[in-house]
């Protein structure tokens, strides 16, 4: 057992009780009258609360809190894009989504999470007008501070809201929601336990008043009926939350003057 | 009337932004000159101060400070550890300061921003020096041997001790998140990691059977076999604590609690940090084109020193808003 010279780490670990216990489950799948852990009903999403301009440093930002989950994320651009990068007619959009060390109740690496920031960007070049910034790059990049559930739908309805903030022409806003099927039950916009106990997925970003689907992501165990009433609890979901993300616009449009 | 320079000719009939964008130094010496920044502040007076203990709830202890617009959020978690040897009876404090992309324009995802290090050695070089925690109350099993010494029946003859060190010790490890970089990162991220010092509390904790030390929420505390080690959650005690403000040096003129476009444009920075009593705890004036005489520096620390009671102040009243809820 000697100890290095000088400031070596030795190996800690956490001693918070949850990893050493399984896990209670909360949730009995067969059993259809069990209520979520929070008291939702199966098709009520949590309450959005939305702000535009949390950051003064970007050209637009904006924070979303949807129960436990907290992301910021920030738009800078339209700006020069790298030098490496070839010419290029439309604009690039750029995307970077990353977890600090305290979004876990364990505390984790927090480095880049290249999956959702793929994702991301698959979900909002459909609905950028990217001829309207050429030869320049867009930067999203977003920043989960506490995971709560759902994250990836909350960044990026979120970054449409930063996007917005920004300036920068879109289609449409991009309201984005999940549905994760537990048993024979559909449940939207799960937290965390529920969505680790879940038999299958569904997230569905659209543009609500174009009617269009710009990201779709399926996995798990589905059946088509079960698809289809998916999809439908999704775009109504879509809609309202695109009602909630248009007034915090207008909000803070209305408060700057 | 016709000036000389071409560019004083220009400066009558360019809007103000592009003024400021083209000719930063002529721009800012024109307020220096009436006494006045652009944001309408005198010389010597910080930002607006803001303080909210408690932002993070998965953590320990956690707080948000914002100057100005620059803000940070702090938070510490909690990790057993073995004490190293050359110091046995101590815990230990490690600290991480992260600029995530969406602070500045500056930084990159993938390359970290040049300043995020050097904010990282100058902090915890600044909270470890000033001794503002006594790492020997990092001790979580206070009034047991941390070494115990097992006796086996059947080597008694050889007297072979068995030693087995416990773990018993934390390791604080404080993550310092920039949200918002807006100059002044280091008073804005010493702030923001005394704030959660001081709001955070240590759980009640027990050892299992493995000898493995686990918190006892609350429900459980009563049921438990398990005797608790600590019978109450508590707090550390600060002593000292330190706070810092960093002024820029121009010419002749000293100008407190810089934004990031006067940093950019005014390069000579000068940090002093002073402790609740006003002792100095650290200088720090990395380079620069001026040179700081002592006429300067005791300019420095005597902004320093009045700035010091408006952020005590401000850590009081935060930390009695939380007693209070």
């Amino acid at each position: 057992m000697s100890g290095k010279g000088g400031s070596a780490t030795p190996t800690t670990y956490s001693p918070s009780p949850q990893n050493q216990k399984k896990p209670k489950s909360l949730i009995f799948k067969d059993d259809v009258d069990w209520v979520r852990p929070d008291g939702r009903g199966f098709q009520h999403c949590r309450p959005a609360f939305l702000r535009t301009g949390a950051v003064s440093a970007a050209s637009g930002s904006a924070y979303a809190e949807f129960g436990n989950t907290k992301v910021i994320v920030s738009v800078f651009g339209p700006r020069e894009s790298k030098k490496s990068q070839m010419y290029s007619d439309i604009g690039r959009l750029n995307c970077n989504v990353s977890n600090t060390t305290f979004a876990t109740p364990v505390r984790g690496q927090g480095s880049d999470h290249k999956e959702f920031s793929s994702v991301l960007h698959k979900a909002l070049e459909g609905a950028i007008i990217l001829e309207s910034f050429p030869k320049t790059t867009v930067d999203v990049f977003a920043l989960v501070l506490e995971s709560g559930g759902s994250d990836l739908p909350v960044v990026i309805s979120c970054a449409s809201l930063a996007l917005a903030d920004a300036g920068i022409r879109m289609y449409d806003l991009v309201a984005s929601v999940s549905v994760s099927c537990l048993g024979k039950n559909l449940v939207i916009d799960p937290i965390f336990e529920e969505e680790n106990c879940r038999d299958g997925s569904l997230m569905i970003t659209c543009m609500a008043s174009r009617n269009e689907v710009t990201q779709l992501t399926i996995t798990g165990e589905w059946s088509t009926p079960k698809i289809h009433e998916a999809m439908q609890l999704c775009l109504d979901a879509c809609m309202k939350l695109r009602m909630v993300m248009r007034s915090c616009l207008k909000d803070s449009a209305s408060s700057q003057e | 009337m016709e000036a000389a320079n071409p560019s004083g000719d220009l400066s009558a009939e360019m809007e103000v932004d592009a003024f400021r964008r083209l000719f930063p130094l002529r721009f800012f010496d024109r307020h220096l000159v009436e006494s006045i920044r652009p944001d309408g502040r005198p010389l010597g007076r910080a930002r607006d101060t803001t303080l909210a203990l408690g932002a993070v709830a998965s953590a320990d202890g956690s707080a948000l400070a914002k100057i100005g617009s620059t803000t940070m959020l702090a938070a510490i978690k909690l990790e057993v550890m073995t004490p190293a040897t050359e110091s046995p009876d101590e815990g230990s404090i490690a600290i991480d300061f992260h600029m995530p992309p969406i602070c500045s324009p500056m930084v990159r995802p993938g390359r970290p921003a040049e300043a995020a290090p050097v904010i990282s050695k100058q902090l915890s070089d600044t909270i470890l020096s000033s001794g503002v925690i006594n790492l020997k109350e990092l001790c979580l099993i206070s009034g047991k041997a941390a070494w115990m010494a097992y006796l086996y029946p059947e080597e008694r003859n050889n007297m072979n001790l068995k030693v087995d060190k416990l773990w018993n010790f934390m390791i604080t490890i404080v993550d310092i998140y920039c949200l918002d970089a807006d100059g002044a990162l280091f008073d804005a991220a010493l702030l923001s990691a005394i704030a959660a010092f001081s709001h955070l509390e240590i759980p009640v904790v027990s050892l299992d059977e493995d000898g493995r030390v686990v918190i006892l929420s609350q429900d459980e505390g009563l049921k438990t076999s398990n005797e608790p080690v600590n019978a109450e959650k508590r707090k550390l005690t600060l002593s000292d604590i330190p706070f810092s403000l960093t002024c820029i040096l121009y010419k002749n003129y000293i100008l407190a609690d810089p934004t990031a476009e006067e940093e950019s444009v005014m390069e000579t920075l000068i940090t002093v940090v002073l402790d609740s009593s006003y002792q100095l705890v650290s200088l720090y004036k990395p380079g620069g084109s001026v040179l700081a005489y002592t006429s300067a520096l005791q300019d420095c620390i005597a902004l320093t020193r009045h700035r010091v009671q408006e952020l005590k102040k401000i850590l009081d009243e935060a930390m009695s808003e939380m007693e209070v809820d």
